[in-house]
C-alpha cells in the first residue's frame, strides 16, 4: 500500500481500546471512548493507568456480569456520541429500558458500581414505575421479596402509616383478643358459664365461619345490637366464642411484641362504648368478639391452632381484597354517620352479595 | 409459589439507589413499602424529599374525614421519619388553616429544611408561625394562600435563592425588607398582591415575575436581572394615579437592567411604561435583550407605541418579538397621526437580528399596519412574520391582507403567515 493509503486507513485503526475484566475472569476489548463514558473506568484509566493491555485489564466490580457489561456498553456507545438530539436519546432510553425486572435490577446494580449516574437514574425511574400503584403482595411477587414480617408487624399501627381503616380494624381485633386473654387468665379460678358448651367439631366450626352464617342484615345501629345478639342462636354464639377465643390464643401464639396500641385503650368490652368512637371505619368492626362471661377451655389442640392461623390470615386477606367495595357501600349508606356494625365472622353479612364473586384464595 | 431458591432481586441494592427509587414514588406508595419485608421496613424513613398532596388520602365524600386523614397521614409520616428533611411540599385543597401545620413547620425547622412549598386551600388563610423564620438553611420558599409577617428581629434568609409568594398577605415594608435581606436571591415571584408599591433591591436577582395590582414598581438595584415578566392589573384609581405621576416609569423599571435577556409584559405594561416618558433618545442599550413579548398594546395610544419603539430600537440583539394588540376599530374616531411614521420615526434603525415576529389580536387599525410595515422594511434577516387578526374583526381582514401585500420587505426569506383559526 502506498503511504497515502496508509495515512487514510490509519486513523481508523488507531482507535484505542481498553481491556476490561469482569468478575468471572473473562477479558474483553472495548473502544476507549465508549468505556470512558463510565466514570469508574475513566478513573481507573486516568489515575491508575490500567486497561492498556491484556495483562493490565481493568477489573470491574463484582456486580458487573458480562451480560450487564454488554448492555451498559450499548448504552454508552449510543450516548457518548455528542451529536444526538434529546429526543433521540429519550427514544433510545425508552426502548433500552424494556427488559424483565430481574435484568433491570441487575443493570441498576451494575450501573451503580460503575458510577454511571444517567443509567442509574433511568433504571431507578423504571423500577419506580413498576412499583408504583401496586399492592404489597404484587410487589413481593415481582421482586421475590420474602414475606417475613409477621402478621402483627404488618398491622402495627405505629409502623404502618397508610392510614388504612382495615388495618385499624384488624388492630382492634388483635388488641381486643389479647386483652380478653389477659382477663381470662386472671379469672382462671372463677367459673362463670353463660351459655352452653359447644360440642361441635373443628370442621363444623370452620364451615360455620366460612359459609354458613346466614345472619344477613348488613347495617345495624348500635341500639339494635344487643337485640340482634340475643336473637341469635345461643349455640351459634357459643361457637363464635370458641373461635374468638382461639383467635386470641392464636394472636398470643404469634407472640405479642409488647407494643402498645392505641386500640388497647379504646377497645372496651361493651358495645355501646365502641359506638362512641368517631370514625365510621372503627365502628364497622362488630364488637361481637367480646363476650362477657364465657369461660372457655384454655387448651386448644395444635390442629385447631393451625386452622385458626389460617383463618386469621384468610380473614385479613379477605378484608384486604374487597375492602374498597365495602367502603363505598358503607359510605353511601351511612351518610348520617351512624355507626355500622357487622358480624365478626370472616364471612361478613355484607359480603353475602359478593360471595359468588369472591375468589377464595 | 414460595420459591426459596430465587434470590430477592432488589433489596440488596445500595441504600442510595433504594432511596432514589422510593423518592420517585408517590409518598403513599413509599410509606407502604414498609410492609414488604423486613429489609424494607424502615427504608423509606430516610427519604429527604417529602411531597404530600391530595392523592395521599383515598377520596370519599366526607370532607372532614379527608382532612382528618390527610392530617394524620402527614403527622405520622413525619413522626416516623428519621434524619434530615430537605424538601417538604404540601399542596392540598383540603387544608386551610389548621393547628397541625404549625407543628409540622416547627418540626421541619429543626430538621434542616431547605425547600419548603406550602400550597393551601381557599378559605381562611393560614398564618405562618414564627418558626419558619428560624429555618436558616432555606433555599427555596413557596407560599400560597398564607399570612406572613416576619418578626422584627428577623435578619433574612441568608441562603434563599428562590422566593415565590402567591396570594400571600404581607405588609409592603415586610416584603421589601425580606427581599433586600436575602443576599443571594435569584428568583422572585410575587402574584396577586393588592395595591402594592414595591421597590426591589436584590443585587443577585436573575428572574423576576410580578403579577397583581401594583401601584408602583421600582427596580432599584437589580443589575443581574436576566428575565422579567410583569402583569399589572390596573383599577381606575391606579390608572388615575399614574396619569398624575411625574416620575418616568420606564427608567424606574428598565433603567438598571443592562443584562436583560427576556422581557415579557402583560396587560397594561406598555401603558405603565408610557407614563412620564420623556421624548428623546434613550441612553441605555439593552445589548443582551433577545426576546420581547408585549401583550395588550393599544396601538391607538401614541405614547404606548413610542414605548414599544423605544424598546425595540435599543435592543440590537433582538431576535424574537411578540406583540398582541388591544385596539378597537370603533374607538378610532379621530384620524391617527400617521405623519409620525413618515417623519419622526427613527429612520436609521435596522433590526439586524430580528428573525421572528408574531402579531396577534390585530384589528387592522392604521397604526398597527404602519408598525408592521416599519418592521418589514427594517428587518433584513426576518424569517417569519405571523399575523393573527382579532376574533371580533371580520370585515377588515380583506383590507388588512391587501395592505400587507403592498409592504416592502427588507428580507428575501420573510414568510408572512396570516393566521385564521
Amino acid at each position: 500500500m502506498s503511504e497515502v493509503d496508509m495515512a487514510v486507513i490509519k486513523p481508523e485503526m488507531m482507535k484505542s481500546y481498553i481491556w476490561l475484566q469482569t468478575a468471572d475472569g473473562s477479558i474483553q476489548q472495548v473502544e476507549q471512548e465508549v468505556a470512558m463514558f463510565c466514570p469508574m473506568i475513566c478513573h481507573e484509566i486516568m489515575q491508575k493507568g490500567l486497561g492498556s493491555s491484556k495483562n493490565y485489564a481493568i477489573s470491574l466490580p463484582q456486580r458487573v456480569s458480562p451480560a450487564m457489561l454488554s448492555l451498559i456498553l450499548d448504552y454508552c456507545r449510543f450516548h457518548q456520541v455528542p451529536g444526538r438530539s434529546n429526543k433521540e436519546r429519550k427514544c433510545f432510553d425508552e426502548k433500552f429500558i424494556r427488559m424483565d425486572t430481574k435484568r433491570l435490577c441487575e443493570l441498576t446494580s451494575a450501573a451503580d458500581s460503575l458510577q454511571l449516574k444517567p443509567l442509574v437514574d433511568l433504571t431507578s425511574r423504571a423500577l419506580a414505575r413498576i412499583i408504583e400503584g401496586k399492592t404489597p403482595e404484587e410487589i413481593r411477587e415481582i421482586f421475590h421479596l420474602p414475606d417475613d414480617l409477621t402478621e402483627e408487624e404488618k398491622l402495627e399501627p405505629l409502623k404502618n402509616t397508610t392510614d388504612d381503616p382495615r388495618i385499624r380494624l384488624l388492630n382492634r381485633l388483635y388488641a381486643k383478643k389479647r386483652k380478653e386473654l389477659k382477663e381470662r387468665q386472671k379469672k382462671k379460678s372463677v367459673e362463670v358459664e353463660d351459655g352452653c358448651v359447644d360440642e361441635r367439631s373443628v370442621d363444623d366450626l370452620l364451615s360455620f365461619i366460612n359459609g354458613e352464617n346466614a345472619d344477613s342484615k348488613g347495617v345495624r345501629t348500635s341500639k339494635n345490637k344487643k337485640k340482634n345478639r340475643r336473637r341469635r342462636d345461643p349455640q351459634k354464639r357459643a361457637s363464635i366464642d370458641q373461635v374468638a377465643e382461639s383467635h386470641k390464643k392464636d394472636s398470643n401464639g404469634l407472640g405479642c411484641l409488647g407494643h402498645t396500641t392505641g386500640g388497647d385503650n379504646e377497645s372496651h368490652s361493651t358495645l355501646s362504648e365502641t359506638s362512641k368512637l368517631q370514625d365510621i371505619e372503627d365502628d364497622i368492626f362488630d364488637q361481637k368478639v367480646e363476650f362477657d362471661d364465657v369461660d372457655i377451655d384454655d387448651e386448644i389442640d395444635p390442629a385447631l391452632k393451625e386452622e385458626i392461623d389460617r383463618e386469621v390470615e384468610d380473614f385479613a386477606r379477605r378484608l384486604n381484597s374487597d375492602w374498597p367495595e365495602r367502603m363505598q357501600e358503607l359510605l353511601s349508606l351511612g351518610q348520617d354517620r351512624s355507626p355500622v356494625h357487622f358480624s365478626s365472622n370472616g364471612n361478613g353479612s355484607l359480603r353475602k352479595k359478593r360471595r359468588d364473586l369472591m375468589v377464595e384464595k | 409459589m414460595e420459591d426459596t431458591e430465587v434470590r430477592d432481586l432488589i433489596s440488596d441494592l445500595p441504600q442510595s439507589i433504594m432511596e432514589s427509587i422510593l423518592s420517585r414514588l408517590p409518598i403513599r406508595d413509599a410509606v407502604s413499602s414498609s410492609i414488604l419485608s423486613t429489609k424494607w421496613r424502615y427504608r423509606w424513613t430516610t427519604l429527604t424529599h417529602l411531597v404530600f398532596d391530595d392523592n395521599c388520602v383515598k377520596g370519599c365524600n366526607d370532607r372532614a374525614l379527608l382532612e382528618g386523614n390527610l392530617i394524620s397521614f402527614i403527622t405520622r409520616t413525619l413522626f416516623l421519619h428519621q434524619g434530615p428533611i430537605h424538601k417538604f411540599q404540601l399542596s392540598t385543597s383540603y387544608l386551610q388553616c389548621c393547628p397541625e401545620i404549625d407543628q409540622w413547620l416547627l418540626f421541619l425547622s429543626r430538621s434542616g429544611i431547605k425547600e419548603l412549598v406550602l400550597e393551601l386551600g381557599d378559605g381562611e388563610w393560614f398564618r405562618i408561625p414564627s418558626c419558619l423564620f428560624n429555618c436558616k438553611k432555606l433555599t427555596r420558599l413557596e407560599l400560597c394562600r398564607c399570612e406572613f409577617e416576619p418578626p422584627p428581629s428577623f435578619k433574612g434568609f441568608l441562603y434563599l435563592k428562590s422566593l415565590n409568594l402567591y396570594q400571600v398577605l404581607v405588609g409592603p415594608e415586610a416584603i421589601e425588607s425580606l427581599i433586600s435581606s436575602c443576599p443571594v436571591l435569584e428568583n422572585l415571584s410575587l402574584s396577586y398582591f393588592d395595591s402594592l408599591a414595591l421597590t426591589v433591591r436584590a443585587p443577585n436577582l436573575k428572574y423576576l415575575c410580578l403579577e397583581g395590582e401594583f401601584t408602583d414598581i421600582c427596580l432599584e438595584n437589580t443589575p443581574q436581572l436576566l428575565a422579567m415578566s410583569v402583569a399589572m392589573y390596573m383599577t381606575e384609581d391606579t390608572a388615575e394615579h399614574f396619569e398624575q405621576s411625574s416620575s418616568c416609569n420606564f427608567m424606574k423599571f428598565l433603567g438598571g437592567v443592562p443584562l436583560l435577556e427576556r422581557l415579557i409584559g402583560h396587560i397594561y405594561f406598555t401603558k405603565y411604561l408610557s407614563v412620564g416618558n420623556r421624548p428623546g433618545k434613550l441612553q441605555i442599550t439593552y445589548s443582551h435583550l433577545r426576546v420581547i413579548e408585549l401583550y395588550q398594546v393599544s396601538f391607538e395610544d401614541m405614547k404606548e407605541i413610542l414605548v414599544v419603539l423605544r424598546l425595540i430600537t435599543n435592543a440590537p440583539s433582538l431576535t424574537e418579538l411578540k406583540i398582541s394588540g388591544s385596539s378597537h376599530t370603533s374607538a378610532a374616531t379621530e384620524a391617527p397621526d400617521l405623519a409620525f411614521w413618515a417623519k419622526e420615526c427613527p429612520k436609521d434603525c435596522t433590526f439586524k437580528q430580528l428573525k421572528c415576529v408574531t402579531m396577534t389580536d390585530m384589528s387592522g387599525v392604521p397604526h398597527e399596519m404602519e408598525f408592521i410595515k416599519f418592521l418589514l422594511a427594517n428587518s433584513p434577516v426576518l424569517e417569519e412574520m405571523s399575523i393573527s387578526p382579532c376574533v371580533y374583526v371580520m370585515d377588515c381582514r380583506m383590507n388588512m391582507l391587501i395592505e400587507l401585500l403592498k409592504f416592502r420587505r427588507a428580507s428575501g426569506q420573510a414568510e408572512i403567515l396570516f393566521v385564521q383559526e
